[in-house]
């Protein structure tokens, strides 16, 4: 049996009227790769920060989280101390150097000076940044930044590591280089709790993973289990259509629509076989379903800003 | 899998760096940074009594005549010590944190790894307080090389300095707290600190002021600076001098307190 290292039970989390986070329950398995998944505003930042102290829940009798045996709202050093963490906003020593800044944060974990200066030398190696060992915060890029941050969670060998929106903005090299780092530490045994936005990043990630929305969980699941139970797996794309798309007769189809592109989802991929006749080869294309089509399907097309 | 189903999670056991470790840790990021920029950073201190007592020594000095029998340049010179540890703290605990708040969300970065909310701002305070000592430092070194020293027991003003720093530090993160735009750090600078340093005994006397006027300086922090500072410098102690202590060691404890408390809801909620 695997164990369970996290557990969050009915947490909510109110900024003033708001409600951020809505009675959101989860567990997490040692060395699984957990995702938070939702559109801009559905809590997840507020919930990861919840769980190492630096959110605190409302308090109310019946909500728990318990992180490797400890709880963030009284022992959130320990839980700090196992943990690693990469925020959403890169918050790096912009007047010290890349080994500086690496140092630095090296003795907030109290690390011993003579451990230390190896460690950096691994940590800048495993994430490709070596040749940056002295070179100043300002003179990096935005994806070498990302790297730092990364490797700065990783200082006190983390048996869990959050990272809220590890890849957004960067290029998809760089974006592919922190999946096979984050898929080998992975393997070798640290949880991982990753918010995202990117339903490509989440499906290539994570082993289970929950769709939020306005503070709720909408969903929970494993990737390929929640595309299976909650979406048809085929889908017709039509795009440049003056007169709206729509079938009388048709039993088999579920139509999202919006003004330049229709969506027409079926379980049966030789009814859509079929509808693609009708138009010009340009402007139809079939494929499966994926992370994204439930996404939308599940947080709804509108914006929740 | 039922997320309401029990789950016994085994606590993973982890040492956690100790109180003082965590603190040195802060104040030890900021020396780093703060030294980054040596030349610039360390310079000003030493310029800005010099051009005080030029200013006095060679304009508005001849102006002045004895106060309690010493003369102006003295009394002033012995009194400057003080202020620059004031402005110093002032400014890193509001301008400063600010900045590593609101702009490069340092703070976010250093309460992820293992320190808190406490540790952190017990670091900064104390961060305040040693530069408050170097600058007192730079103007006693200044003040001894043109020979306005009265007694040797003065070498132990940059510790008025230190305490300096940790008043003007603490008072101004609890400034800190209730800001939400830099520009309001304007008030607190014309309309607190800029008065101080002119109504605390450091610039003249306090004692032919008004009542009113003089009972109200003895309210600011800087006044028992300046008076404990003066005693190191002319070497007299009268037993005055631990309600002096007394009025420094509360301010800070208080304002410290305060300022935590508020800045922790601010950071984590």
């Amino acid at each position: 049996m695997i164990d369970t290292v996290i557990k969050a039970d009915n947490v909510t989390k109110s900024y003033g009227n708001l409600k951020a986070v809505k009675n959101l329950s989860f567990q997490v398995e040692k060395s699984a790769c957990f995702g938070m998944l939702g559109p801009n505003g559905a809590g997840k930042t507020t919930m990861s920060r919840m769980l190492y102290g630096n959110a605190l829940r409302d308090n109310s009798g019946k909500s728990a989280i318990n992180v490797f045996g400890y709880d963030p709202g009284y022992n959130e050093l320990q839980i700090k101390a196992l943990a690693g963490i990469v925020p959403q906003e890169n918050n790096l020593d912009l007047e010290l150097s890349v080994e500086q800044n690496l140092f630095i944060y090296s003795r907030f974990y109290g690390l011993r000076k003579r451990e230390i200066s190896k460690r950096i030398d691994e940590l800048l190696n495993f994430m490709e940044l070596t040749e940056k060992k002295k070179s100043k915060i300002r003179d990096l890029s935005g994806g070498m930044k990302r790297r730092l941050i990364i490797a700065r969670a990783l200082i006190n060998r983390p048996k869990l590591l959050i990272l809220d929106e590890p890849t957004t903005g960067l290029d998809p090299q760089v974006r592919n280089l922190i999946w096979d780092k984050l898929r080998k530490l992975q393997r070798e045994g640290v949880t991982i709790i990753l918010t995202t936005h990117y339903m490509e990043e989440a499906f290539q990630l994570c082993t289970r993973l929950i769709i939020m929305n306005l503070g709720e969980k909408i969903l929970e699941g494993r990737p390929a289990q929640l595309l299976k139970k909650h979406i048809e797996p085929y889908v017709l794309e039509i795009f440049n259509q003056e007169k709206p798309v729509t079938f009388h007769d048709n039993r088999n189809i579920r139509i999202e629509g919006t003004e330049s592109r229709y969506l027409l989802y079926s379980n049966e991929l030789e009814t859509l076989k079929r509808i693609v006749t009708d138009y010009n080869p340009g402007d139809v294309y079939i494929r499966q379903s994926n992370l994204e089509d439930l996404f939308l399907k599940t947080t709804g097309r509108h914006l929740n800003e | 899998m039922n997320s309401n189903s029990p789950a016994q999670i085994k606590k993973v056991e982890i040492q956690v760096p100790g109180l003082a470790s965590r603190i040195y840790s802060v104040w030890y990021r900021h020396y780093r940074v703060y030294t980054k920029n040596l030349i610039s950073n360390g310079f000003p201190p030493f310029l800005e009594p010099l051009i005080f007592l030029a200013a006095v020594g060679l304009g508005l000095g001849h102006y002045v005549g004895l106060i309690n029998g010493t003369s102006y340049i003295m009394f002033l010179a012995t009194g400057i010590i003080v202020p620059p540890a004031m402005f110093t703290a002032a400014f890193e605990c509001s301008f400063g944190t600010f900045i590593r708040l609101e702009f490069d969300k340092v703070y976010d970065g250093m309460i992820s790894a293992s320190i808190d909310v406490k540790d952190l701002f017990i670091g900064e305070i104390i961060f305040a307080g040693t530069k408050g000592f170097f600058f007192s430092a730079a103007v006693l070194i200044v003040i001894a090389v043109f020979g306005l020293v009265p007694s040797p027991s003065a070498i132990f003003s940059p510790l008025v300095g230190f305490l300096t720093g940790l008043m003007f530090g603490a008072l101004s993160l609890f400034i800190t707290s209730f800001v939400n735009n830099i520009n309001h750090f304007n008030f607190y600078f014309t309309g607190l600190l800029t008065p101080m340093f002119f109504f605390s005994g450091i610039v003249f006397p306090l004692d032919n002021l008004p009542g009113i006027v003089r009972k109200l300086a003895y309210l600011f922090p800087l006044t028992h600076s300046a008076i404990l500072v003066r005693a190191f410098a002319f070497n007299i102690f009268p037993w005055t001098l631990l309600l002096n202590l007394l009025y420094i060691i509360v301010f800070i404890v208080i304002f410290s307190s305060l300022a935590i408390y508020r800045l922790k809801k601010r950071l984590i909620g």
